[in-house]
Order: C-alpha cells, then sequence, then structure tokens
C-alpha cells in the first residue's frame, strides 16, 4: 500500500505542476468565462442609435399601424426607430425613390420603406438600407410590424376588429411535467441538458485520462526507468499507482472547474436577471441519488478504460504505435456516445437496456437513462456490477500485459503474442 | 550464510528457453561475476534474482529467504538499460526511488544530498534529469542502486559511460561497501575489470552455466601456460605451429597460448636467433578473456 501511495503521490505531483495541467485547468475556464460573459458586458455597454427612417405607403392606409408596430428599443432605452417620414400614394415613386436613396446615401436617412399596393394580395414590401445584414435582429421587428398592419388591414375590410379577434385566437400555453419516483417536476428542458451534460464529461473524463494513464505507461517504457520501478515493486502495484494518480489530476481539475463553473453560471443567471425580470432559467437540480450513480458510474469506467489504456501503452513502444493500440478504446467510448440517440427516444427499449448492460457501454448509457427516466434500480445495480466486475478482471489482465509488455521494446505485439504473453509469469 | 543461490532455475519464451536449469551460488561478502556472450541469459537470469520476472521453473534464494517482493528491497540494481524520469529534478526522482526501497522520505532526502555531494552533482539536485550529461545521469543512476543500503548490489556493466576519474570513484564506492559486508554482482563484458575486481565467477552461455567457481582457482586449473611477451623486432617468431596454439596482439604486449607439453624456452631461443629484443618474457596463466573465448568458442562448435 505504501508503495502506491508513493507512485500516486509522485504521478499527481509531476503532472499537476506541468505547464500544460495549468494553462489547461486554469486558462481554459477563464477563455469559457470570457466568452461566456464579454458579450453580456458588451450588450449592456452597447448603446446603439436609433434609426431614421421614412415610409413610402402606397396603399395610404398601413402607414399608421407600421409605425404602432415598430415598438422595438434599445438596451439603453431608446426606440430603435423613429420614422421622421411617411408618404402617402406618392404620385412620382422613381422619383421618391431617387430622392430618398440620395437622403440615405447622405446620411440623412438610415432607411426606408416601400409598401406597394397589392401588398395585401401578397407583393412583398421593401425595406432599403445601406446595411440590411446588421440589423438582422430587427429584421424581424420590422416584418412583425408589417405583417400585423395588413393583417388588420385585411380583417378590418372583411368586417373583423383585429382587437377581438386576437383575443379569440390567443394560444394556450402547454406545461410539461414529468413524473419520477420522487414526485412531479416541471420539464423545460433540464433533462435533456443534465443527460448531455453528464454523458459528455464522463466521454472527455474517459478519454482525456484514459490517453493520460497510457502516455504516463509509454514514457517510463521509452525511458527505461520501469526497470527499476518493477525491481522495487509488484507491476500491479505500480499500475494501479499510476490510475489512482491520473484520476487525482482529473478530480482537482474538475473540482476547479466545477468552483469557476458555478461563479460563471451564478454570474449569468445574475445578468440574465438584471435584463429580464422575473425570467426562470430552466432549474437543473440533480437528485442526490444521481449525484451517487454518476460517481459509481464515472469511478468505474474510468478503472475499466484506464487500465486498458495502460495496458495499450504497455503495449506500443512509440507515440505512433500507441496511436493505433488505443483505437478499440476509443472508438468503444465513441460508439457510446453515439449510442446517446437511441437511449434518448426510447430510454426503456430492450435495445437500450441491453446496451446499457454492456460494460464497455454501461458508463455513459447508463447515466444517460438515469437522467432521463430513471429505470428500476436492479437495473442501475446489474450494470454497475457487471462495469465493477468487467472493470476488475480488466485490471488483471492489463497488469499482466503490462507485466510483460512494459520490458519488451520494438515491435508490436501481434494478438497471438499477446495471448501468449498472458500465460508468461 | 549464501547471499544468493540459485538452483534449477529455467525461463522461458515461446520457443527460447532463455535460462536453462541454471544453478550458482554467490558467498556473502563477493564479488561475484556474472559473465556470458551476449543474448546468453544474463539480463533475464538478473530479472529474476529481482522479482521482475518469475521464474518458470527453480528456486531463488535471497540471503536465505525464498525470493519475494520482500527480498525486492534487499538487493539494489543498475541495470543494463539505463533510464530515469526525464522531466522530473534529479533529487526529486531520487527520493522517490530511494522510498520506494523502503527507506522513509526524510531519510531518502539525508542520503541523497549525500550521495549528491560525493558525486560533485549537489549543485544539479533542482535541475530537470533531462539537462544532466550522460556521464552524470549515470552517476544518478548508481546513487539509485546504492542509496538504500542495500546488503546485495546488482550492477550491470557499472562502468559504461563513465570518464576514467568517475569510473575510478564508483570502483571505490564499490570496494567500500563490500567493506561493510555487502554481497556485489557484476555482470560485463570487461573481463580484465573482472580479473581485478572478482572472487568468484559464473559463465553462462545459451541460459547454462558452462564455467563457476572461485576465479583463481579457475585461472589456476588452467597452469601457466600462456607466454606474455614484450619485444621489439619482426613478430614472426611466434610462427611455431608445433609450440604455438594462437598468438594476440595487443600493442605492446602479445600473448601466445603455448601447446600442451611445448617448451617456452624454444620459443626464446627462436626470437633470440632471430634478433629479436625482448624485454618481457613470462609464463602467466591465461586471462579470463582467452578462457571466456574458449568456453564459449566450444559451446558453439
Amino acid at each position: 500500500m505504501r508503495k502506491i501511495w508513493l507512485v500516486v503521490k509522485r504521478e499527481y505531483l509531476t503532472r499537476v505542476r506541468t505547464k500544460g495541467f495549468i494553462i489547461g485547468t486554469i486558462a481554459l475556464p477563464l477563455f469559457t468565462a470570457g466568452v461566456l460573459i464579454l458579450p453580456i458586458v458588451m450588450a449592456k455597454r452597447q448603446t446603439g442609435n436609433t434609426q431614421q427612417i421614412a415610409i413610402v405607403d402606397q396603399t395610404g392606409a398601413l402607414a399608421a399601424n407600421i409605425v404602432a408596430g415598430l415598438d422595438e428599443k434599445l438596451p439603453n432605452g431608446q426606440p430603435a426607430y423613429r420614422v421622421v417620414r411617411t408618404v402617402d400614394q406618392p404620385g412620382d415613386l422613381s422619383g421618391l425613390r431617387q430622392q430618398l436613396r440620395a437622403e440615405v446615401n447622405a446620411g440623412k436617412l438610415d432607411g426606408y420603406f416601400i409598401v406597394p399596393q397589392d401588398v395585401l394580395t401578397g407583393k412583398p414590401a421593401e425595406f432599403y438600407s445601406k446595411n440590411p445584414a446588421s440589423e438582422l435582429t430587427s429584421l424581424g421587428t420590422i416584418r412583425r410590424a408589417t405583417s400585423g398592419a395588413v393583417i388588420s388591414l385585411r380583417l378590418k375590410q372583411r368586417g373583423f376588429e383585429a382587437e377581438k379577434l386576437n383575443d379569440l385566437v390567443r394560444g394556450v400555453e402547454v406545461t410539461f411535467i414529468k413524473i419520477t419516483r420522487e414526485g412531479e417536476v416541471e420539464e423545460k428542458g433540464q433533462t435533456f441538458m443534465t443527460a448531455i451534460v453528464m454523458a459528455m464529461v464522463l466521454y472527455m473524463t474517459l478519454i482525456v485520462y484514459g490517453v493520460m494513464t497510457m502516455r504516463s505507461v509509454l514514457e517510463e517504457k521509452n525511458t527505461r526507468i520501469v526497470e527499476i520501478l518493477v525491481s522495487s515493486l509488484r507491476p500491479f502495484q505500480l499500475l494501479m499507482g499510476k490510475i489512482l494518480g491520473v484520476a487525482a489530476v482529473g478530480f482537482t481539475q474538475y473540482v476547479i472547474w466545477g468552483i469557476f463553473g458555478s461563479l460563471v453560471a451564478g454570474y449569468g443567471v445574475a445578468m440574465a436577471t438584471a435584463f429580464s425580470p422575473g425570467a426562470s432559467l430552466p432549474k437543473i437540480d440533480l437528485p442526490v441519488s444521481h449525484l451517487i450513480y454518476l460517481a459509481a458510474f464515472f469511478l468505474a469506467g474510468y478503472f475499466l478504460y484506464a487500465s486498458l489504456y495502460a495496458a495499450a501503452g504497455a503495449m506500443a513502444s512509440s507515440d505512433e504505435d500507441a496511436q493505433q493500440v488505443q483505437m478499440p478504446m476509443t472508438l468503444m467510448i465513441v460508439l457510446s456516445f453515439l449510442l446517446f440517440t437511441v437511449i434518448l427516444r426510447s430510454p426503456n427499449s430492450t435495445l437500450a437496456v441491453v446496451l446499457s448492460l454492456i460494460p464497455f457501454f454501461a458508463p455513459i448509457l447508463m447515466i444517460l437513462r438515469i437522467a432521463i427516466q430513471t429505470p428500476p434500480f436492479w437495473q442501475i445495480a446489474a450494470s454497475l456490477v457487471l462495469t465493477v466486475g468487467t472493470g476488475l478482471a480488466l485490471v488483471k489482465f492489463s497488469a499482466k500485459i503490462y507485466r510483460v509488455g512494459i520490458l519488451m521494446y520494438g515491435k508490436r505485439p501481434s494478438l497471438a503474442e499477446l495471448l501468449r504473453w498472458l500465460r508468461y509469469t | 550464510m549464501d547471499a544468493l543461490v540459485l538452483d534449477g532455475v529455467t525461463k522461458r519464451f515461446d520457443t527460447l528457453t532463455a535460462v536453462n536449469h541454471l544453478s550458482l551460488c554467490v558467498r556473502e561478502g563477493a564479488v561475484f561475476g556474472l559473465l556470458g556472450p551476449n543474448g546468453a541469459g544474463k539480463t533475464t537470469t538478473l530479472r529474476m534474482i529481482m522479482r521482475i520476472m518469475i521464474p518458470d521453473e527453480g528456486t531463488i534464494q535471497v540471503l536465505g529467504q525464498p525470493a519475494s517482493d520482500r527480498t525486492q528491497d534487499l538487493i539494489g540494481y543498475l541495470p543494463e538499460e539505463r533510464g530515469l524520469y526525464q522531466r522530473m529534478k534529479v533529487r526529486e526522482a531520487l527520493v522517490f526511488l530511494a522510498a520506494l526501497k523502503g527507506l522513509s522520505e526524510a531519510e531518502a532526502a539525508r542520503r541523497v544530498q549525500t550521495w549528491l555531494e560525493r558525486f560533485e552533482l549537489s549543485a544539479w539536485g533542482e535541475k530537470k534529469i533531462n539537462d544532466l550529461s550522460k556521464g552524470m545521469q549515470q552517476k544518478a543512476q548508481f546513487i539509485a542502486a546504492v542509496i538504500h543500503q542495500p546488503p546485495i548490489l546488482i550492477l550491470d556493466e557499472p562502468f559504461t559511460g563513465l570518464d576514467p576519474i568517475n569510473a575510478a570513484l564508483v570502483k571505490d564506492i564499490m570496494l567500500e561497501l563490500r567493506g561493510g559486508g555487502a554481497t556485489i554482482i557484476l555482470s560485463t563484458h570487461r573481463m580484465e575489470q573482472v580479473e581485478m575486481m572478482c572472487d568468484s565467477i559464473c559463465l553462462v552461455n545459451h541460459g547454462q552455466s558452462v564455467l563457476a567457481g572461485d576465479l583463481r582457482a579457475i585461472k589456476q586449473s588452467y597452469g601457466k601456460n600462456t607466454l606474455r611477451i614484450e619485444y621489439s623486432g619482426d613478430g614472426n617468431f611466434l610462427d611455431l605451429p608445433e609450440l604455438v596454439e594462437s598468438v594476440n596482439h595487443y600493442g605492446t604486449v602479445t600473448e601466445a597460448k603455448l601447446k600442451t607439453g611445448a617448451d617456452p624456452q624454444e620459443i626464446l631461443k627462436t626470437a633470440v636467433a632471430r634478433g629479436v629484443r625482448i624485454s618481457r618474457f613470462e609464463l602467466v596463466e591465461p586471462p579470463l578473456n582467452d578462457i571466456f573465448i574458449e568456453k564459449v568458442g566450444e559451446a558453439h562448435a
């Protein structure tokens, strides 16, 4: 145990002190936070200008309603549009166009709007400005204002009152409520979010820290230090220490990211509520049981894959070798992530149940199922037992491969050779 | 008590039998030479003693106990394949390796300091191993092997890559440790080192012991059958097929192996008759180098 602990400590300290770790752990969340926070800050600071526009209404009946519909406000409270001129049923349209265009080019006007005579029967209205693309968000406002005005007019022509009709055709909201064993939770998309976040975290962890374990084994092998190491402790102890040490590195990284994450999220929520008071963000509340399951599958999956990656490192003699040897593991992890959609569509189908019991897929898929629709406890337990059991068997298997592999240099072993390695003592 | 006893130790890899029923015995306090050509099974034997590999057959006893994880700490090991953590600091790496051998980290740190000073490496303690020259890395590795003061020390080619001053330092430390009661197992291809340092040897070929025992006794058993000559003039006076079996020119010294029953006086006569000036003419036991070649060559023939 003491020797395992020494290996864990060395592995942890040498990794945590590297530039790569510090940059990855500190800079990444700072960067992410920056990307998230900057736009909010910028949006708050941004004042923008009220657009001076003109409306040319060939029907002579819509302009007032359109003006009323252009009620968008800039973040600083000023109106987004000010209609400086309306022209009803102009005599000389092309002359007027030329004049308006000149005014836009001279900067007296930001844009003008031409509503054609037969807009009521479907002819499009036209909005002219120097840079319509930069106002993509306000295009919606313009479109809504025009449509609203046209619809009101049409209704009026047929003898309806627009206000009354709006009351009649108003839609009804549907609230989605998720039934769980604990009770009922309002569904605002948080289940999907939780599921995808949990699966993503597992997916990244398995690959990133698996590969880290593999590189560590390969480094000891290539620098030949491994011969001194295994003359002081059993290969199994070395393997275990390595896996645990890398796990500790991962844990540290997640704790730091977790703290950053909650700070950023807290700031984000504060900002969002400042912008639109009363808006409620979908609350992601994880039941404690989910966290425990997450931790259990996290560990089981990590052990299973890390031991395989370590064996891969022991088989390889170079980075290129390692790239190839790790393929099966990486494919397995990617595949379990791709099976996401199967689970999401029908989390309790036979296929989903079977897939989530297969140890190599279980960590990611069972976590998904738990997040989406918690399966019966026996399934969770069976999946966990299978994963842990396979994990333990694979640690033993990998330790054997490791024991032989770390002292073999040169050619990568074939499958037949690998099987023979298992028989060596 | 014997420091090390191997009895019928065998290790097979697929079709290759790397070590084949090897038995040997190393007296406590001895300097023991494990010799043999490349691929003879020396490294595999050492790895089995270190419990890096486990024999398929046979037993290994270390200081009276069967080899196990616990006997690992009784042995210091300098493997032929050198290597240290390239990106770790010298001091840290050595403390780690010493702690793995059972020292407390505080004690390990204290001893690392002493050893670094002894090897004039104390200025490099906080440098990464990567920044050290090859010779310095070699010295650091030697420290890792001896730092826990093991009763048994296995050194595989301990002098390669060292300049004469450092080689002398390593040799002095070996003698010092031996004086303190340590048993040293030396594996090397440098026969003159073996002759100067070892009490007893085991010559391994194809995984089997072909010659073992007290070095002096082995040499005596061959008798004084070799002429060591220094001369100036034409060397063809040694072309005497009925008297001389083989000739080795080393530059200043020439060694000639005599045929059984040949009289060295005849050779001296020939030399004098041909006007060769002799400055040294000595009848000696055969050098270990010749015994090695003879024994290994025999097996190959």
